[in-house]
């Protein structure tokens, strides 16, 4: 048996005690945010449409793809475009400058409400989800004139 | 002392490793398609770290396990333990990191409570928990037995992240390494670098953690020296001027 004895006293295990409850309150916090927002991290487009009543003018955050032609720049920092997913679509209307990587085709989930009693949705925040598969942009960096000559 | 040669040789290979992938990732690869700026970049790092942090949690739950199991019982796997968890919680620190700049760029935040974000920032607060627990002074074995049933309940979130994408929804994407499905979502230098980047950070992970274990022995027995001295003192003033 090792005779170790552990370093502090009086005053670090008051130390200890603090960061004890400050990671004690950190977990708690986690853990309400993973019940509240993450279980359920946001809505279907199809799934917003059929809970239009219920929902109100509830903030929430909704998910869809970004309808091909759909996209239009109002002022420099507002965008619409629609979403679609399983059959239904929703207009959305974005203040605030979307995201780079913003582009029809990809699905988003944007953070927002409904408009008054409205199928139409104001957002302020876009996120762009992307797959996990990255595709080599020039493969090898061969000197031809690829296909798809686009680099993006 | 520095340690026996394999473990020299480790810390040599996982070093030539890393700069090999950041060579590799930087100039030689690639850019993505979609992609700007050549943020496709950073997956050869961001994997190969959350990696490192669930091969260190693994570790730090076995060692746990072998010191809670009566016929393995033995203060080198408290040690390990420790060890293993703090090269873990230093890697956990790094995903969150690596992601966070990932995501800006390329989800356009920061930061936000999906159900891979949230399992990790709860894993780093859970083992950050471990660590501080560790450090609480008391009976030596009694220190150990108790950090040894923390780092089993801590364990639990690591299955919950790996699976979260796919339990839950999430703006995360699924891992480019399918380790369940066996599948990779990546091809030819991107995909070999990424490999790479995943053994080096695990050269890394093992030249880091077996210092770490030796560290925590050469404190122990200084501390066990400390005691001796202390002891032989008094025990000299008890005994009176020679």
């Amino acid at each position: 048996m090792s005779a170790t004895p552990r370093r502090g006293g009086a005053g670090s295990s008051r130390r200890l005690a603090v960061a004890g409850l400050v990671i004690v309150l950190a977990l708690g916090f986690l853990v309400y945010k993973g019940l509240t927002s993450a279980i359920v991290f946001f809505k279907t487009t199809n799934e917003a449409i059929a809970q239009r009543a219920t929902l109100g003018n509830a903030t929430f955050q909704l998910e869809g793809t970004v309808v091909y032609g759909s996209v239009h720049r109002l002022r420099t920092t507002e965008v619409s475009f629609a979403i679609s997913q399983g059959g239904a679509t929703i207009h959305v209307d974005n203040t605030g400058d979307p995201p780079e990587m913003f582009r029809p085709g990809l699905p988003v989930v944007v953070v927002g409400h409904f408009v008054g009693n409205s199928d139409g949705f104001a957002s302020d925040q876009i996120m762009v989800k992307h797959s996990q598969q990255y595709i080599a942009a020039h493969p090898g960096r061969v000197k031809v004139v690829s296909k798809s000559g686009k680099r993006t | 002392m520095t340690g026996s040669k394999v473990l020299k040789a480790t810390g040599i290979l996982a070093l030539v490793g890393v700069a090999a992938t950041a060579w590799l990732g930087l100039w030689v690869t690639p850019d993505a398609v979609g992609f700007p700026h050549g943020l496709v970049r950073l997956l050869y790092i961001h994997p190969p770290m959350a990696w490192v942090a669930f091969v260190a949690y693994g570790m730090a739950f076995l060692s746990s396990m072998l010191y809670l199991w009566p016929r393995t019982r033995h203060i080198r796997f408290d040690r390990m333990a420790g060890a293993s968890a703090e090269v873990g919680v230093v890697f956990t620190g790094l995903t969150l990191a690596t992601g966070s700049i990932w995501g800006r760029p390329t989800w356009g935040v920061w930061w936000t409570w999906d159900p891979l974000l949230t399992t990790t920032a709860l894993l780093f607060v859970l083992y950050l928990g471990y660590l501080a627990l560790r450090r609480v002074p008391g009976d030596p074995e009694v220190v150990a037995r108790r950090s040894a049933i923390a780092a089993l309940i801590a364990f639990v979130d690591v299955p919950v992240v790996y699976f979260s994408v796919s339990w839950w929804r999430s703006l995360h994407q699924a891992p480019t390494i399918d380790f369940t499905g066996r599948h990779l979502y990546v091809h030819g230098s991107m995909a070999w670098t990424l490999l790479l980047g995943f053994v080096s950070f695990t050269l890394a992970y093992a030249w880091l953690t077996a210092h770490r274990y030796r560290l925590a022995g050469l404190q122990d027995s200084e501390a066990d020296e400390g005691l001796r001295y202390a002891l032989d003192e008094r025990r000299a003033e008890g005994l009176g001027p020679a």
